[in-house]
């Protein structure tokens, strides 16, 4: 009896260890905010789409109660209440269960970064947390990744703010998909990372030289990651999304923090790993590799026969090959179940079949002759005799008659039929949902379903209920869509196709106006400068601002202020002057001017490089008015008397070859040769006198 | 009213000054009790342990019971990444047999068949979350079997017989089994706790009961193999160390390689230890003078389901005429046979065999990662448990000592 008694105190300890360790949080955002897996999810919200015969989201949350997270908030936006009542059903919802589901539903998502804003705004994290996808199926053990975050935190005063997690994978792996690929800079002692990149298949990579002067003397490049989409974030990611309202993805995000990092001081590190499996599903090409990592057991112990989501009648045996049978399996005389085979509680399959990489659901109806490779069949599909699948998705409902053939990557969606004896080319979708009617219901499919599913019957039926047979056969039912969501990689996030059309736009901006603008401002400035006397360290600390402001280089910077000098009379006076004038104007001015405005030049004129560069400015500004060109020897010789221009600059200048036949005119101006006489003599006197 | 226990004498006497059958209320038990002060000491101390139960809100009670019960479950889903079990399986019986001991005490049931009823369908869960545990179905039939032999004493018939039961007996035994096990027994849950506490003991000390034959088997200078990492070899062979020089062989059992921590884990007591791969197990035999290796579960039949590279192990020793003695406690004893291949074998992540950063062969090939190897018994020498040695073939014999013939199907 004496270790009974110890026993009741063991809850209370744990409670104990609670209050020192605070409880690990995660948000599970169960949308993917993009259309991917278009038009399957216009049925069924992604994160409930079966695979291995159970709902993603279970997977999702099965690792995170695996690695000790207490508290999960559920963001769902899509479907909301679809995922909702499966929830509600599943054994996350019961009391016993170690971790507590809440479920957050909200029509207003369009990104993760309004969901984590609304994180921030309901202030639901209350310390490190963890951040995936409802579509992230993983085995990986962050409890060290977790430790190294705290460490981190501990050590420098909240600077790090996410590590991100990493799963070594080289290219080619079949479960990296090219559209995922990143490359990443990383600190090699420090784990830090330094810039992180989309390859999307670029052929051509920038690293701004800035991230290799950080102190480090050990770097390493990798492009053999395989993104997680695990993150350990600390409160402050909240934050900094409702800060930057701009950030939408996670991406975003990521990028944001790393540009801003001298400004914000916040970091991001990551975590590599070996073993363990974590991949997202993030389309119908890795839903089929991560199906097939499945059922070859790397997501182990998260096993179809494990029966991790603990439902009713779920058990299913595990036997050589690979081949997992749930009860009540009938097999028909012949039929083969080759090797990674998973087959759903009282299927029937006929006889003489072949079936191998093929996961098929519960409750299905499988012909004779029946050949099966790579498919992904869910509940309730009705296949009859003769018919021959590759590497495709049927979903729930699918009647496919006798004879019919699907070619690699073709999509059932919902309820289609199609047959009999069809050919389906490689990549064919076909769903119940017309592709047009989309559009029209852009604006209203975020908002509840359910209700304008009747609406939407008697559209389907007005638009026209004939299904072409040349495309579903001549007892199908089905639209076939354009795109195929297997090769489908154009179609990316909203959010960032928005993103990048301002990313764009931005270019265009910085390459036509800018410096037009920037020309006005400095112009502005010295303006300002000479009628309120401001001194010349001011101004060059406000031409200075100006120029990271409008990200312009020091050698246009300088241009532009000669530019801006040699054009002031013009600006004061109006441009019709004429060169008496202009002089007479210049020169007072000038003399005043450039005597005030030296120190600004001398500032900018350091090199030799930029005193060539100044001299041909100057010569631009001067050959878009000839009238003027007396004046420039003037401007020449006050620029040389304030020291601002070297003999040797200008002597170089007049000497390189001129290219045009207009700045050869110039040098052979009468006023300049005098100069250039004068100048030469100058300096052979100054030979002499040595 | 079967909430206490203690003293049964004192409520046996005031029963009879009382001139009832039995007293059902809890206060008028407290008042007896405190009459008789040698029965006080001990009342008080189980009431603490009753109060946590007994008090607690029936709901709260429930919620408690049924929270353990998950935890328990999901880690042994989780249990067993790698090789085998994170944990040994003695700790997994004794974790077993505690919960069970708590189901006992905190569920609701009026007799011993309720009880039954109870354990059996827990029993069945748990052995369904990790079937290759065997331990824990194990452990499930030795409480069922305890309860039967409490309510057989209870019912006051004769327990003795009911042990040595003889082959013949075991063949009739079939449909005959007693009442129902429907009888209201004030005390039976008492008793059965302290039989289950009695077990848990016996679980204690295991692996001492078992080292302690190590220098009957170990003898001077000898050269000894295993292979893998057993808890139960490596006390045993350091058991033996204390008094006897021997050089231990260690086969490092790829692709998970517990052999290379069962060496260092030997090296640190300083036995003479060498590593060798699996493929030089036979190479290596004509040398070796006892094979000595621990096992996951022992099978019905006397065979053995133990870590991987075993039966080549066997195969080898076999060909030299090397004594194979097999460390194993008597929980690992399980009534399955081979036969059973459903839950026989366990497949973990290929990651081993083939690392996931290989990349694209990958996608060409399939990798296995097997955990278990079938060794069959005839080339087992002897079986070494915590109540002595044993041949294969009377396995069978402690098979029905250990478990009633009706468990034998959860």
């Amino acid at each position: 009896m004496a270790g009974k008694a110890g026993k009741p105190n063991r809850p209370r300890k744990a409670d104990k260890d609670e209050e020192e360790q605070p409880l690990l949080q995660a948000v599970l955002v169960a949308d993917s905010f993009n259309r991917r897996f278009f038009p399957i999810t216009k049925d069924q919200p992604r994160a409930l789409l079966p695979l291995a015969n159970v709902s993603m989201i279970d997977y999702t949350l099965e690792f995170l109660t695996s690695t000790g997270v207490q508290e999960t908030f559920v963001f769902c936006c899509w479907m909301a209440s679809k995922i909702k009542e499966h929830l509600r059903k599943s054994k996350w919802c019961r009391p016993t269960s170690p971790n507590v589901v809440h479920v957050i539903t909200s029509d207003l998502y369009r990104s993760l970064g309004d969901v984590l804003r609304d994180v921030d705004a309901k202030a639901l994290v209350r310390s490190d947390f963890l951040l995936v996808y409802g579509d992230v199926v993983s085995n990986i053990d962050i409890s060290q990744a977790l430790q190294e975050h705290k460490q981190r935190r501990n050590m420098d005063k909240n600077v790090s703010v996410m590590t991100m997690i990493f799963k070594e994978s080289p290219p080619g792996h079949k479960t990296r998909c090219e559209d995922d690929d990143i490359i990443i800079a990383m600190d090699g002692k420090s784990k830090r990372i330094l810039h992180y990149q989309r390859a999307q298949a670029l052929k051509r990579l920038h690293f701004p030289m800035n991230i290799f002067h950080s102190g480090s003397d050990e770097f390493e490049i990798r492009f053999d990651l395989l993104d997680c989409h695990i993150s350990i974030c600390s409160p402050q990611v909240a934050e900094l999304f409702t800060d930057n309202f701009d950030y939408q993805t996670k991406n975003d995000f990521v990028r944001g923090l790393l540009v801003n990092e001298e400004i914000l001081g916040n970091q991001i590190h990551m975590h590599v790993t070996k073993d363990g499996y974590g991949a997202r599903v993030s389309n119908l090409l890795m839903y089929d590799t991560v199906s097939s990592d499945t059922i070859r057991r790397w997501v182990y112990p998260i096993t179809p026969e494990a029966n991790f989501a603990d439902q009713e009648g779920q058990s299913c045996t595990h036997s050589r090959h690979n081949v997992y049978r749930e009860t009540g399996v009938s097999l028909g005389h012949g039929s083969q179940m080759e090797e990674n085979v998973l087959i759903g509680r009282n299927t029937m399959i006929g006889a003489n079949c072949t079936i191998s990489n093929t996961v098929i659901g519960a409750n299905c109806v499988i012909g004779d002759n029946v050949t099966l490779d790579r498919a992904y069949i869910w509940n309730r599909v009705h296949i009859a005799d003769d018919v021959k699948v590759k590497q495709s998705v049927i979903c729930d409902n699918v009647e496919v008659k006798h004879g019919v053939v699907l070619n690699e990557q073709c999509v059932l969606a919902y309820n289609v039929v199609v047959g009999p004896d069809i050919t389906l080319p490689e990549g064919t979708v076909l769903s119940m949902h017309h592709p047009d009617e989309e559009d029209d219901e852009d604006d209203d499919e975020f908002l509840s379903d359910d209700n304008d599913v009747g609406y939407r019957k008697d559209k389907t039926k007005q638009k026209g209920s004939l299904f072409n047979p040349a495309e579903v056969g001549s007892e199908g039912k089905g639209y076939r869509w354009k795109t195929s969501s297997l090769e489908d990689t154009e179609e990316d996030d909203r959010a960032q196709f928005t993103l990048s059309n301002i990313t764009w736009i931005s270019q265009v901006y910085s390459n036509c106006s800018f410096p037009s603008v920037f020309q006005n401002e400095v112009h502005g400035t010295l303006q300002r400068g000479l009628d309120e006397n401001i001194s010349c360290d001011n101004l060059v600390l406000e031409i200075n601002s100006l120029k990271y402001a409008y990200n312009i280089s020091l050698k246009e910077v300088m241009q532009i202020l000669i530019r801006v000098v040699l054009e002031f009379p013009f600006h004061q006076q109006g441009a019709q002057i004429s060169t008496a004038q202009y002089s007479s104007h210049l020169l007072p001015v000038s003399m005043t001017l450039l005597k005030k405005w030296a120190p600004v030049f001398k500032n900018y004129v350091k090199r030799p490089q930029d005193q060539l560069d100044c001299l041909a400015s100057m010569e631009e500004v001067f050959l878009e008015r000839e009238t003027h060109w007396a004046a420039l020897v003037k401007v020449l010789m006050s620029m040389y008397q304030l020291e601002i221009l070297e003999e040797e600059g200008i002597m170089h200048w007049f000497n390189q070859g001129s290219t045009t036949d207009k700045s050869q005119q110039l040098r052979r101006n009468q006023g300049l040769l005098k100069f250039i006489q004068w100048l030469q003599e100058a300096e052979e006197s100054s030979e002499g006198d040595e | 009213m079967d909430g206490w226990w203690g003293c049964y004498n004192t409520v046996l006497i005031a029963v009879k000054q009382q001139k009832k059958s039995r007293i059902d209320d809890p206060e008028e038990v407290s008042v007896w009790f405190r009459k008789c002060s040698s029965c006080q000491e001990k009342f008080v101390q189980n009431q603490r342990f009753t109060e946590t139960l007994v008090k607690m809100p029936g709901a709260d009670k429930e919620t408690d019971l049924s929270e353990r019960i998950e935890s328990f479950l999901s880690e042994l889903k989780r249990c067993g990444s790698g090789a085998g079990s994170l944990r040994g399986s003695a700790e997994t019986a004794r974790e077993t047999t505690a919960l069970l001991r708590r189901i006992t005490a905190q569920a609701r049931w009026g007799n011993a068949g309720d009880l039954m009823e109870i354990i059996r369908k827990e029993g069945r869960r748990m052995t369904a979350a990790q079937p290759s545990e065997t331990t824990v179905g194990n452990m499930v039939r030795r409480v069922l079997k305890i309860i039967r032999e409490e309510y057989a004493r209870s019912r006051g018939s004769t327990e003795e017989a009911d042990q040595q039961e003889s082959l013949h007996k075991l063949l009739t035994s079939g449909g005959s089994s007693e009442d129902n096990f429907r009888q209201h027994f004030a005390h039976l849950k008492a008793n059965v706790i302290e039989a289950i506490n009695e077990l848990l003991t016996e679980l204690e000390g295991t692996t001492d009961n078992i080292s302690m034959q190590a220098l009957e088997h170990i003898h001077s200078n000898e050269v000894i193999m295993t292979i893998g990492r057993s808890r139960t070899v490596e006390a045993f062979l350091k058991d033996a160390a204390r008094k006897r020089k021997f050089h231990v062989m260690v086969a490092e059992c790829a692709p998970f390689c517990q052999g290379h921590e069962m060496a260092t884990s030997l090296s640190k007591e300083d036995i003479e230890t060498t590593v060798i791969p699996d493929a030089a197990i036979f190479a290596v035999m004509s040398r070796v003078n006892k094979v000595i290796i621990g096992t996951q579960t022992v099978l019905a039949n006397g065979g053995l389901r133990a870590v991987n590279g075993t039966h080549t192990l066997a195969l080898a020793a076999k060909h030299h005429s090397t004594p194979l003695i097999v460390c194993a406690p008597m929980f690992k004893l399980s009534p399955q046979f081979p036969n059973e291949e459903d839950t026989f074998h366990k497949f973990v992540s290929p990651h081993e065999v083939l690392p996931f950063t290989e990349g694209e062969i990958l996608s060409k090939v399939n990798a296995h990662g097997p955990v278990f190897d079938y060794v069959p018994p005839e080339l087992i020498t002897l079986f070494i448990s915590n109540i002595g040695g044993n041949a294969p073939s009377y396995i069978y014999r402690l098979m029905s000592e250990l478990y009633h013939p009706e468990d034998h199907e959860l």
